[in-house]
């Protein structure tokens, strides 16, 4: 029972990290028909910005936010200067976003050193607490309910206010938004630096979680979450973070298993979901 | 004069490499109807692209209240004052209805809480399934609420394209009237092949034939002329 | 246009060659010819790639995937059999059936997808293969790889680079006869409208599957040339580097151009000699590759036929302007 616990809020808390990821992803894709492979960049930046925030100020929460802003920023910078200049062609749009993801972790690598950083959670959410035969381990509850918070905060933002409508709006009909007198520039740019606050702040919640980070985590996170983006539905919000529990879970449960196959087992799925059904497994019509 | 609300001068459009709108002139007078005619593929629904910039002119010029709009972009020409109904009247399918108001409402004040609760009384299916999903509507109601969403911001100009298109008579006579209705308080630029429609509402035509205006009129005049609805309409 | 114009970019490149061909016999330098065949071996890899980019449209992240089937079959042959001739054929034939297969199989399954799609799971699938490197450790010994005896044949530098120089050349000769072959030019085609091409009859995905497996093999064999170079293959070159490499030097080449990896590869490879080199001076340059993923956005964005491209475009157009002026000289006189 412990085991299983123990596994089950380790796939979960690695599934928050990864809708983290993934959410801006997957709503960028949706409204702008555009794949981010600098997404797992901005998300290695969270990391790193924040452990140096954190390490500054020895305030794990200044570090967060530090982490977060350092994404709306990289997210603003990235849809200005790197996007927009090639809306529309999607050859331009994957390599030059390729490149943007080389050039974002070599920076990394320039300014922290090409070595590994360790990293710890502050002493607060240190150890473990026990409930009867169970041991809840603090900080992977805490990304989850970090995790919980943030998904029902987009989603409320998508369904109660005006600018979340717009987006959804847009997702369906772009043209139309325009011609009832919005800037759908702006909104782009809104859900561009918000998919990249996302990602920030799953980075920064990583590193005390594994332990360590270095540069290459974005690329290997970025995998997962497209992973997670493809199997959830492109453009479907709710369907990421479904999609990530489940690969967080099925990973959790399989590297405890049959370790070698972990990754392989995700990316078959992936590899399947994509011939048989590329809407994805949980897109509803619409 | 002066009461020019609408110019389009020598407008010319490419849609990729071919050459829809060849020379396209009109204007649009304060409160009448304007209808456009012609055959299919003539040029109609692209002459409204146009306007609304979402297919942006090459050359000729488009002015609208005096000024000259042909190279802003969407979102600004709707802002200046003009509402669109598209053709496939652009309901965001996976909001409801209410949503889809949201969406439109530009600026949330007293005028258009009025206009939203008179647009509401014309159109009384709009609040009855006021909770459900624009794509679950049938084609009639999408109709009104494709005009409704246009109609609620304090727009001068409303372009709606074929209103009556695909709908059971019964429906097009709802939409006619509704439209008629709201001819008091705005003006109207209206794409139609319906021409019972065209020549109840429309105060004056103007014919696009192959992308360019090749004749205009009053109504009237188009009633009595068998010839020209022969020639450009196919109507005997 | 004259035949001798059409033929004139082959005559300079065969002179290239030659050039290339005899150098190792007036100019004994190792470092340089450890060099060039780095770049000879990276231009078949650059030149495989542009066939999938540059004439079929096609995205790959995952090009990898190819290069390292090939480095691991000449690598696994050569250890756990005898470093000879024979068993180096061996490990021909088992690259290039394995690319072909792989190749074959991704092609049917993903290239159907839209482009976004197929980069993602090109560099899923590359990422899968990284990770079996890494597991199968009784045949790869993981990520820390081994090294390997090769054939007396390529013990020899200069052999070595010879053999790799003659490979490219027939790689670029090879592959521009298949561009220009019908089946190549319907691959343009279908890279300048996959629809159109489809409605006039053309089975679109028979042709994106062939470009895929002779791109796949090709890189194969760039892999495995590379795995001799180094007598020693480990797991990175299934890595993502091994593709953004070809990204970079067919991009700056020139997309569609053959000649532009080429000028690619060299200008990449020299470069990093060269700023590694500077890294003692200043440790910047060792994250040289910042410099290149700067320059790759600026061309993708501002020049996206590459330096090769934009060559040609400067020059036709200057062909275009001078004819005219000159007629009128004529007119004058």
């Amino acid at each position: 029972m412990d085991l299983f616990m123990n596994l089950a809020l380790n796939g979960l808390a690695t599934g928050m990290l990864i809708f983290l990821l993934a959410a801006g992803l997957t709503l960028i894709f949706g409204l702008m028909d555009v794949l981010n492979f600098a997404h797992g960049g901005l998300f290695a930046w969270g990391a790193y910005s924040g452990l140096w925030i954190y390490s500054k100020t020895d305030s794990f929460l200044i570090g967060i936010i530090g982490a977060i802003v350092t994404g709306f920023i990289l997210g603003i910078v990235t849809e200005k200067w790197i996007i927009k200049p090639v809306y529309g062609n999607h050859v331009q749009q994957i390599l030059i976003t390729l490149g943007l993801m080389m050039v974002l972790s070599e920076m990394l690598k320039v300014i922290w050193g090409p070595n590994q950083l360790t990293a710890s959670p502050p002493d607060y959410l240190k150890g473990s607490w026990e409930i009867g035969e169970i041991n809840l381990i603090k900080y992977r509850v805490f990304i989850i309910i970090v995790g919980l918070l943030v998904f029902a905060g987009v989603q409320f933002m998508l369904k109660k206010t005006k600018i979340g409508l717009v987006v959804q709006a847009g997702v369906m009909n772009k043209e139309m938004v325009q011609a009832l007198g919005i800037n759908i520039q702006r909104v782009f740019m809104f859900v561009f630096m918000i998919g990249a606050g996302m990602a920030a702040l799953g980075g920064v919640l990583l590193g005390p979680y594994s332990g360590v980070i270095h540069a290459g985590m974005g690329m290997e996170f970025a995998i997962l979450a497209f992973i997670v983006v493809v199997i959830g539905g492109m453009g479907n919000f709710k369907g990421s973070v479904l999609a990530a529990i489940l690969v967080g879970l099925s990973g959790s449960f399989m590297a405890y298993y049959v370790p070698d196959l972990s990754l392989a087992v995700n990316m078959l799925l992936m590899a399947v979901v994509l011939i048989i059904r590329p809407q994805g497994l949980f897109s509803a019509k619409g | 004069m002066n009461n020019s609300l609408l110019k389009l001068n020598q407008v010319e459009t490419y849609i990729g490499q071919y050459h829809i709108l060849q020379g396209v002139s009109f204007e649009v007078r304060k409160g009448e109807v304007t209808v456009l005619l012609g055959r299919n593929g003539a040029g109609k629904t692209t002459t409204l692209r146009t306007i609304m910039g979402l297919n942006p002119a090459s050359k000729g010029s488009i002015v609208f209240k005096g000024e000259e709009i042909q190279t802003f972009p969407t979102y600004t020409i709707a802002k200046r004052g003009i509402g669109y109904v598209p053709e496939d009247q652009g309901i965001f399918a996976g909001l409801t209805v209410e949503e889809n108001m949201k969406v439109a409402i530009q600026k949330d004040n007293e005028e258009t809480a009025k206009r939203m609760e008179w647009v509401l009384e014309l159109f009384p299916d709009l609040k009855k399934f006021w909770k459900k999903p624009g794509g679950l509507l049938s084609g009639g109601q999408k109709q009104m609420l494709s005009i409704a969403r246009a109609y609620v911001n304090e727009n001068e100009l409303l372009l709606i394209d074929e209103p009556s298109k695909g709908l059971a008579p019964i429906m097009v006579e709802k939409v006619m009237d509704s439209i008629m209705q709201m001819k008091d308080q705005t003006t109207i630029v209206l794409v139609e092949q319906n021409f019972m429609m065209a020549s109840t509402i429309g105060d004056c035509f103007y014919i696009i034939d192959d992308g360019r205006t090749v004749s205009h009129g009053t109504m009237k005049q188009l009633k009595e002329d068998e010839e020209m609805k022969r020639k450009y309409l196919g109507i005997a | 246009m004259n035949k001798f114009a059409d033929k004139r970019p082959a005559i300079i490149f065969l002179l290239f060659i030659l050039l290339l061909f005899l150098l190792p016999f007036v100019y004994e330098s190792r470092n340089l010819l450890i060099l060039l065949t780095q770049i000879f071996i990276f231009s078949i890899f650059a030149m495989s790639y542009d066939l999938l980019i540059g004439f079929t449209g096609i995205v790959s992240f995952g090009h990898a995937m190819y290069f390292g089937l090939g480095s691991y079959s000449i690598g696994i042959f050569m250890k756990r059999f005898e470093p000879d001739m024979t068993y180096f054929l061996w490990a021909v034939l088992t690259t290039i059936a394995l690319t072909a297969i792989v190749s074959f199989i991704v092609g049917l399954l993903t290239l159907r997808l839209k482009s976004h799609f197929y980069a993602m799971l090109t560099m899923s699938l590359a990422g899968l293969f990284l990770v079996l490197a890494e597991k199968w450790r009784t045949l790869t010994f993981g990520n820390d790889g081994f090294t390997f005896r090769v054939p007396e044949l390529f013990i020899d530098r200069t052999n070595f680079y010879l053999l790799c120089l003659i490979g490219m050349a027939a790689v670029f000769f090879g592959l521009r006869r298949f561009v220009n072959s019908p089946l190549g030019r319907v691959l343009q085609a279908i890279r300048e409208n996959e629809q159109r091409t489809a409605s006039l009859g053309f089975q679109v995905l028979h042709y994106k599957i062939a470009a895929s497996v002779v791109s796949g093999v090709l890189a194969g064999i760039a892999g495995i040339l590379y795995a001799i170079s180094l007598r020693y293959v480990n797991t990175s070159v299934f890595s993502m580097d091994i593709t953004l490499d070809a990204l970079l030097m067919t991009i700056i080449g020139g997309v569609g151009t053959l000649a532009g990896p080429i000028i690619g590869a060299g200008i990449i490879e020299f470069a990093h000699d060269w700023l590694t080199g500077l890294a003692k001076e200043h440790w910047i340059f060792e994250r040289w590759i910042i410099f290149f993923g700067i320059i790759y956005i600026l061309v993708v964005m501002f020049f996206p036929q590459g330096i090769v491209g934009t060559l040609r475009k400067i020059a036709w157009k200057r062909k275009k302007k001078s004819y005219p002026v000159k007629s009128e000289q004529k007119a004058a006189g």
